[in-house]
């Protein structure tokens, strides 16, 4: 049977319960080519039900919530059956299993967690905020994942004093700091009006970068390892010197 | 805010110290900007494939000493500037707050005296944390030769600090950087060390250098071999609690009659940090890794050469083995030797198994059994063929018509 889900947490549970004893289970919550021959039932979230799964599998492994967000969060396609497998281990085990890593089932999670957390660590260094006239930071980001909001704590705790929000372009939302509360608002585009000193220092970075780089011991290779090259374009220091500063 | 040439001359003139990390303080955030992220971040990479985490930059590159091998020496010709400490400060605070940069690596020119650089530093670290409030991560570079109490009330401000040993051997920095001593640049070292030691006995408020420090030397301006290199390596690990050495493959910038003309090639700098590695997290010691006069191999890594040299340790078996002796095999690090550790807890572990949990067995798989299997070669020599990487680096040079063998060896040397 196939269990079509709208990728929330909730709905989540509760397909997971409704399918439970199907060993031929598919669950998506993304538009793709669906197999013939099978029966396609749509899961709505069911609180009630998904409460109670969630209250089972915190008593079996207390950071399971956790995993499962970032599962869900990954762009992966098969995501949704990732999570399924991990989380039907966890409730045949009765505990966690993220430390039994011959098995597949907690491979796949592993890896699909290790890719969300990769990029949220690169995005803390990757992201570039422009001051904007009133004094707010604006940063448009285009990540694989949706972390956006994942990204607020960092900048929270090391730039209290400036109101900043983090967009996620492809997916029109933005993760807002407003100088007191954060929270996650839909955003399609941004008017921003630059502060007057702002492209001065865009260009005094970009001298910089190119003042320390040492021309003799050129590795593109490794650069390209370390910073793949879709960052760079929202990346001030990759933009050609006279170009304007992004705006969505 | 400072103007672009200053900007870019001071940044050409720091750019050869290669300590990049921002790791080490967990410095929180009270009132102000920034705070410490003690597993460190990169901000963006450069076309050399270093990482730009710290706005690295001089105070001033108007030097009195005359270090042969650096741009900045006295006798050079080179426009010299010196920044004031508000730009430096506004410069970082800026910076900082569009995510630029992880914080500031501040170091200096010798300018006017030891004393009076030293003092430029620390007002500027001052201001920068208690007029800016600038709780982001500061390194700062130690001057050789200046006063103890102006160091200490530095290393106050700083997260971490360092002094450059530059060369691996007295005789060498006599020869090349004739101001400094190896006691202008050990004492300090070991005083700052005590220092923290005693701060933290103490219990003391604040902080004192919570990310320590760490040094940095040249390899292949002066003819010391990896073995001397990495034995000094290792006493500074162990006797003066060093976080970090880093290793600078010398680059010639400047022309001068006692200095090689060819660059140390970046294969001798990566096979001294992997043995660093080794050194560091991998539980060896130097006497395992390289006899004094020699240097590393080139054709095969550190860890490798060792195996291969100790064939009757092995093959182990991956099932049973301890966590020392799984370190200890080419091809497993750290992260594999959890993995592997953490999965033979609930089921025995095969190749298949192996494969799957992506531990790379391209060298591994001569030196492991897995449930009983081996799936290596049996013949020695045959595993020391396959096992050669086939990028060794030569310093080769085409020779003219007008060299002959000393000249061709003074270019690799310099006259030492």
């Amino acid at each position: 049977m196939i269990y079509l889900y709208d990728g929330s947490h909730e709905a989540f549970l509760t397909a997971f319960v409704r399918s439970y004893g199907d060993r031929d289970a598919f669950l998506t919550s993304t538009q793709c080519q669906l197999p013939l021959g099978l029966n396609v039932v749509t899961v709505p979230a069911d609180p009630a039900c998904a409460q109670k799964a969630k209250k089972r599998l915190l008593g079996f492994d207390a950071r399971s919530m956790h995993d499962l967000d970032r599962i869900l969060r990954s762009s992966q396609p098969d995501r949704d059956m990732v999570a399924l497998r991990y989380f039907r281990l966890i409730a045949q085990k009765k505990r966690p299993v993220r430390e039994m890593l011959a098995l597949d089932a907690v491979i796949a999670a592993d890896e699909c967690m290790h890719r969300v957390a990769i990029e949220i660590h690169r995005l803390h260094g990757f992201v570039r905020f422009t001051e904007t006239a009133s004094g707010a930071l604006y940063a448009p980001i285009t990540p694989d994942h949706d972390i956006a909001d994942l990204l607020l704590p960092h900048f929270r705790a090391r730039l209290p004093q400036f109101p900043f929000a983090i967009h996620d372009v492809g997916r029109k939302k933005a993760a807002v700091y407003d100088g007191a509360d954060s929270f996650v608002a839909p955003l399609e585009s941004a008017e921003i009006l630059l502060s007057a000193d702002e492209s001065a220092w865009q260009s005094l970075w970009k001298r910089y970068f190119n003042a320390v780089n040492i021309p003799s011991r050129e590795r593109l290779k490794q650069q390209r390892g370390y910073l793949p090259v879709r960052y760079r374009k929202l990346m001030t220091e990759f933009g050609s010197p006279d170009e304007t500063p992004f705006t969505p | 805010m400072i103007s672009e040439e200053k900007l870019r001359i001071l940044t050409e003139s720091a750019k050869y110290d290669v300590s990049c990390s921002s790791s080490g303080s967990n410095r929180k955030n009270s009132g102000g900007i920034g705070n410490g992220k003690p597993a460190g971040c990169c901000h963006t990479f450069t076309p050399d494939g270093r990482c730009v985490s710290l706005l690295k930059i001089l105070m001033s590159n108007d030097c009195v000493f005359n270090c042969r091998y650096c741009m900045s020496r006295s006798e050079a010709d080179v426009p010299r500037v010196t920044a004031t400490p508000e730009e430096i400060c506004e410069l970082t605070v800026d910076f900082y707050k569009r995510n630029y940069i992880e914080g500031l690596f501040l170091s200096s020119a010798v300018c006017v005296s030891p004393d009076y650089a030293m003092e430029r530093l620390l007002l500027t670290v001052k201001k920068l944390r208690t007029e800016y409030g600038f709780h982001g991560y500061v390194h700062v570079k130690g001057i050789p030769h200046a006063d103890e109490a102006i160091v200490r009330e530095t290393a106050a401000y700083a997260d971490r600090m360092s002094y450059n040993v530059e060369l691996p051997s007295e005789r060498s920095l006599k020869l090349l950087a004739p101001q400094k001593t190896k006691e202008s640049l050990l004492a300090p070292m070991r005083n700052l060390a005590k220092q923290s030691r005693i701060f933290r006995e103490e219990k003391r408020k604040g902080r004192f250098l919570p990310a320590g420090q760490t040094t940095q030397m040249i390899v292949g301006a002066s003819p010391e071999a990896d073995g001397q290199i990495l034995r000094l390596t290792q006493s500074l690990y162990r006797n003066t609690g060093l976080k970090r050495v880093y290793y600078s493959s010398y680059v010639p910038v400047v022309h001068d009659s006692v200095l090689p003309d060819v660059p140390a090639g970046a294969l001798r700098e990566h096979r001294l940090y992997q043995a660093d590695w080794l050194l560091r997290f991998y539980g060896f010691s130097v006497e395992e890794i390289v006899p004094e006069g020699e240097n590393l191999a080139t054709e095969y890594d550190p860890k490798c050469a060792w195996a291969l040299r100790n064939l009757h340790l092995f093959p182990i078996e991956v099932n049973r083995a301890p966590l020392e002796m799984l370190l200890r095999v080419p091809g497993i690090g750290a992260r594999s030797a959890y993995r592997i550790t953490e999965a033979r807890r609930y089921t025995a572990l095969t190749f298949e198994h192996l494969k799957k949990m992506r531990v790379v067995l391209k060298r591994a798989r001569h030196f492991l059994t897995a449930n009983g299997k081996f799936y290596g070669s049996e013949n020695e020599r045959a595993v020391k063929g396959l096992l050669a990487s086939g990028e060794a680096q030569t310093n080769a040079v085409q020779l003219s018509l007008f060299s002959n063998p000393e000249t061709a060896f003074s270019a690799l040397t310099g006259e030492l």
